[in-house]
C-alpha cells in the first residue's frame, strides 16, 4: 500500500507507458554519462567509470515524518560531537561507566595521540550522513552513523536535476523541499569553523586524486562552492602552518575539508613508509592555525560496536530521550552478547566494525554453512571486531526495473546529511535514497548492484 | 591558482590544440592525396614526421609500404591507435583527462562538450563514421575542437585558468604551424623542378592545413609562391594561426600570468625567454626577409620547447609525465 499523500504522484507516473518510462529511463542515464556523473570502479583498469545507477521514480517523505526526523538526526549529531571532545578530552563517560572503556580505547579508530586537542572551530563532526531505514511499523530507525568521510552528496543533487528536467509538472506539484543549497551551506559552515575571519579564510577540499572512486563529488562540491580542489602535494607545512603551491607563491589555507583517509593525511603521524600526505599537518592541525573537516579520530564515534551506545550518550550528554530509534545490536566483546550470537549466528546478520560498503558481512539467513562457519571462527579470535544484529526488513518503494518493464517493489534505505558550523547542526532536507536494484536483494550499496533515487521532502502545508 | 592545477589547464589546452590541428591535418592530406598527380607517400609521409613519429611508424609498419597502402596506414596510425601517443585518440583521451582533473575550474558546459567528444570518439558511431563518412568524421573532430574553444572564451571567468589553457593551444598552435610548414618547405626545396601546378596545389594544401586559404587570399593577389605562403604563415600579425600572431598572444597571456610591475613571482626565466621570441619573430616579420627559412622554424620550435620546460620547472613546479614530454 503506498503511504497516504503519494497517490497522486504515483497515478501521475503510473500514466505514462512503460516505453515512455524506458525512454525517460534511458535520457536520464545519457544525460549522466555525458556530464561525467560517474564513479570509478576500484581494482578495474585505470579509468573506468560508471553512471552511479539511477531510478527515475522519487521516494517521498511526508512532511510530518521529515520533521521528526530531522530533530533526531540533529540530537544525534550534537551528541556524538559532545561524546568525541569527551573521549579525546575528560573521558567522563568512561569513567562514568556509561560505555565500557575497553571498547572506546580499544577501537582501531580511537587516535590516543590526539588526546587533549581542541580543534579551531570546536566543531568535530561537521559533516555527516546518518543511515536510516524504515521499519515494518514505518518508523526510521538508525542503522549506521558515518562521522569520518561521507560521500554521496552530489548524487542528492545530481537525482534532483534528473527528476525535475524529466517531471517537471509532477515536481513542481508536489511541493518538494530543494537541495540545492547544501554546497553554499557546507561553505558557511566550513568557513564558520576557520582560524581566522571567515571572510579572510581560504578554504579546499582535499582530494585523494582522479583515480579516486568518489573524485567527480569532490569536484562537484568545489566547484559549487567556488573554492579549490586540492591534492596532497598541493600542499606543504612550514612553522606550522599549511599552505597550498600556487603559480603566484605560497598560499595560506584555514580550512581543509578533507575527503581523503585518515592514514594518508599525514605520513609524519600515520604512515612512516607513505609517501602520500602532506608531513606536518597533524602539527598544524593541532596548534589550531588550520582546520580539518572532519577532524582526525571522529571514527571512534561511528564504530559499529560504539553504535548500540548513542542513545545512552544522547541521555548522558543532553539529559534527553533519543527521538530515534537503532537496530537491536549484539557487542561480541561482551560475553553474554557473543555467546547469543554464536548460538544464533543463521538468524543473524554480523558486521566486522570498521569495514564499510557492505564489506565483511555476514548474512546469516542467506549464509551457507561454511560461511557461518568461517565468521564463528573469527568471531572468536576477535570479539572486539565483531557485532550482529537480527535481519530488519526494509521498507520497499515502488523502483522501474528495465528488465522487465515495469515497476517493482525494491528495498531502500536513506543517508541524511547534516552539517555542523560553529551554531549548531543544520539537516539538509532530502538525502540519498539508495535502492537494492536486483530482485529479492536487501544490499544497497553501488558495489554490489545498489543505485539511487532523488528523495522528496514534502513541505508542511501552511 | 594551485601550481598543478595551472599544468593540467596548459596541457587541456594544448592537446585540444594538437587534437584539432592533427584532423585538420589529416583531412587536408585527404584530400591533397586524390589529386591523381601527386604521390601517395609524397603527401603521407610528411604527416608522420610533421607529428614527430616518423621513427616509430617506420618501425612499425617498414619503409617501403606500398603506395596504395600508405594512405591507410597513416590515417589508422594517427587517429584510432592508442599506442601512438600523437593519435587523435590519444590526444582526446589525454584532453580529456586534463579536463577531469580541473573539472573544478572549467564550466559545466566546456566539460560536458569535452567528454562527449570523448565518449563519441570511443563509440561504435565514431568508428562507423570513420569507415563510411571519413571526412565527416574528421570534420566532427574539428567542430568539436571548435566547439570547445569558443565555449571556453563565452562561459569561463577570463582570468588564470583560461590563460593558462590559451597559453598552452597558442604554444601548441605556434609550435605545430612551424612544424607544419618547416616539413612542406623542406620537401618542396629538395624538388627541384617541380610543375608549377603541382607546386601550386601542395602550397594550397598547406594554406588549407592552417586554414588560412581565405585570409591568405585577401592579403596576397596573384599567384601562389612558396615564399609568399611561408611568409604569411610565419608572420602575418592579424592570422590567428600565424607564428607571429602565436608567440606574441602568448607573450600576453604571459604577461597575465605574470604581470610585468610583480618581479617577486616565479616565471622570471620563462619571461625573459618569450618576450625575446616573440620580439626576434617579430623582427622577422618587419624585415621582410626570406633568409633561411629551415633555421628560423626550427629555432621556433626549440624555443617553444625550452618555454614549455620552463613553465613546468618555475610555475607549474613537478615533475609529472606531462612535464618530462615538454622537456623532450
Amino acid at each position: 500500500m503506498p503511504r497516504a499523500g503519494f497517490q497522486r504522484v504515483l497515478t501521475e507516473l503510473g500514466a505514462s507507458t512503460a516505453d515512455e518510462f524506458a525512454k525517460c529511463q534511458a535520457l536520464a542515464e545519457m544525460a549522466m554519462m555525458n556530464q561525467g556523473v560517474t564513479f570509478s570502479v576500484y581494482a578495474d583498469n585505470r579509468g573506468t567509470e560508471k553512471v552511479f545507477p539511477f531510478d527515475l521514480v522519487p521516494r517521498i517523505v511526508a512532511a510530518r515524518d521529515w520533521v521528526a526526523l530531522e530533530r533526531g538526526l540533529a540530537q544525534r549529531v550534537v551528541a556524538l560531537g559532545h561524546f568525541l571532545d569527551d573521549v579525546y578530552g575528560p573521558q567522563k563517560i568512561l569513567r562514568d561507566g556509561i560505555i565500557p572503556r575497553e571498547l572506546v580505547l580499544g577501537a582501531q579508530q580511537y587516535l590516543p595521540l590526539i588526546h587533549g586537542v581542541k580543534p579551531a572551530g570546536g566543531v568535530r563532526v561537521h559533516i555527516s550522513g546518518i543511515d536510516l531505514i524504515r521499519d515494518p511499523e514505518g518508523a526510521f530507525r538508525v542503522l549506521e552513523d558515518n562521522v569520518r568521510t561521507p560521500s554521496g552528496v552530489s548524487y542528492v543533487m545530481e537525482n534532483r536535476l534528473a527528476t525535475k528536467r524529466i517531471f517537471p509538472r509532477l515536481f513542481e506539484q508536489a511541493s518538494v523541499h530543494r537541495v540545492d543549497h547544501y554546497p553554499s551551506q557546507l561553505g558557511e559552515t566550513l568557513r564558520s569553523v576557520s582560524p581566522r575571519d571567515p571572510d579572510q579564510s581560504t578554504v579546499v577540499v582535499l582530494t585523494p586524486g582522479s583515480y579516486n572512486s568518489a573524485y567527480f563529488e569532490h569536484s562537484f562540491l568545489a566547484r559549487q562552492m567556488g573554492i579549490e580542489l586540492v591534492e596532497a602535494p598541493d600542499l606543504f607545512v612550514d612553522d606550522d602552518r599549511v599552505f597550498m603551491r600556487t603559480t603566484r607563491g605560497p598560499k595560506q589555507v584555514d580550512v581543509i575539508y578533507r575527503r581523503t583517509d585518515e592514514a594518508f593525511l599525514d605520513p609524519e603521524v600515520f604512515r612512516p613508509d607513505s609517501m602520500l600526505g602532506v608531513p606536518g599537518l597533524m602539527r598544524a592541525w593541532a596548534k589550531g592555525t588550520v582546520t580539518l573537516a572532519n577532524a582526525p579520530g571522529n571514527g571512534v564515534a561511528d564504530d559499529k560496536a560504539i553504535y548500540p551506545f548513542v542513545p545512552d550518550m544522547i541521555t548522558y550528554y543532553l539529559g534527553e530521550t533519543p527521538l530515534l530509534g537503532q537496530v537491536p545490536t549484539y557487542v561480541c566483546l561482551r560475553d553474554s552478547d557473543r555467546d547469543y550470537v554464536l548460538d544464533h549466528l543463521s538468524e543473524l546478520v554480523v558486521k566486522a566494525v570498521d569495514e564499510s560498503g557492505g564489506n565483511g558481512m555476514l548474512m546469516g539467513p542467506q549464509a551457507s554453512k561454511a560461511q557461518i562457519e568461517e565468521f564463528r571462527q573469527r568471531i572468536i579470535a576477535d570479539p572486539r571486531k565483531y557485532i550482529a544484529q537480527p535481519r530488519i526488513e526494509l521498507s520497499t518503494c515502488p523502483t522501474w526495473d528495465g528488465e522487465n518493464r515495469c515497476m517493482e517493489p525494491r528495498r531502500v534505505d536513506l543517508r541524511p546529511y547534516v552539517l555542523t558550523s560553529r551554531d549548531g547542526p543544520w539537516v539538509l532536507p532530502g538525502g540519498l535514497t539508495r535502492v537494492a536494484l536486483v530482485h529479492g536483494s536487501y544490499v544497497v550499496n553501488s558495489s554490489q548492484g545498489g543505485g539511487s533515487k532523488d528523495t522528496w521532502v514534502q513541505k508542511e502545508v501552511a | 591558482m594551485i601550481s598543478r592545477v595551472a599544468e593540467n589547464c596548459f596541457w587541456f589546452g594544448r592537446y585540444l590544440e594538437r587534437t584539432e590541428a592533427t584532423a585538420r591535418l589529416m583531412y587536408v592530406t585527404r584530400n591533397l592525396s586524390m589529386d591523381a598527380e601527386l604521390e601517395p607517400r609524397q603527401c603521407w609521409l610528411p604527416v608522420v614526421i610533421v607529428c614527430g613519429e616518423e621513427p616509430r611508424f617506420t618501425a612499425r609498419f617498414g619503409a617501403d609500404l606500398p603506395n596504395e597502402k600508405i594512405g591507410e596506414f597513416v590515417e589508422a596510425y594517427m587517429s584510432f591507435d592508442t599506442d601512438n601517443d600523437s593519435s587523435i585518440i590519444s590526444s582526446v583521451a589525454a584532453a580529456r583527462e586534463n579536463a577531469r582533473s580541473i573539472r573544478e575550474v572549467i564550466s559545466l558546459e566546456v566539460w560536458e562538450a569535452v567528454n562527449e567528444m570523448y565518449l563519441w570518439l570511443g563509440s561504435d558511431l565514431a568508428k562507423s563514421e570513420y569507415r563510411n563518412a571519413r571526412h565527416s568524421f574528421y570534420k566532427r573532430l574539428r567542430q568539436g575542437c571548435q566547439l570547445i574553444s569558443g565555449l571556453l572564451r563565452s562561459t569561463m571567468l577570463h582570468e588564470l585558468p583560461l590563460n593558462f589553457i590559451w597559453l598552452g593551444m597558442l604554444l601548441e598552435r605556434g609550435s605545430q604551424t612551424a612544424r607544419v610548414v618547416d616539413v612542406h618547405h623542406h620537401a618542396l626545396m629538395l624538388r627541384e623542378r617541380t610543375h608549377q601546378v603541382i607546386e601550386a596545389a601542395l602550397w594550397l594544401s598547406l594554406l588549407r592545413v592552417c586554414s588560412a586559404y581565405e585570409p591568405f587570399t585577401k592579403r596576397n593577389r596573384g599567384r601562389v609562391t612558396g615564399d609568399a605562403v611561408a611568409q604569411f604563415l610565419i608572420s602575418e600579425p592579424l592570422f590567428p594561426k600565424s607564428i607571429a600572431y602565436c608567440v606574441h598572444e602568448a607573450w600576453c597571456r604571459f604577461l597575465v600570468i605574470r604581470p610585468a610591475d610583480q618581479p617577486d613571482l616565479p616565471g622570471e626565466q620563462t619571461q625573459v625567454r618569450l618576450h625575446a621570441l616573440d620580439r626576434w619573430v617579430s623582427d622577422h616579420a618587419a624585415q621582410g626577409a626570406a633568409g633561411d627559412i629551415h633555421h628560423l622554424l626550427t629555432h621556433v620550435v626549440d624555443e617553444i620547447a625550452v618555454i614549455c620546460a620552463g613553465l613546468g620547472r618555475e610555475l607549474f613546479g613537478a615533475t609529472t609525465s606531462q612535464a618530462m614530454e615538454s622537456a623532450q
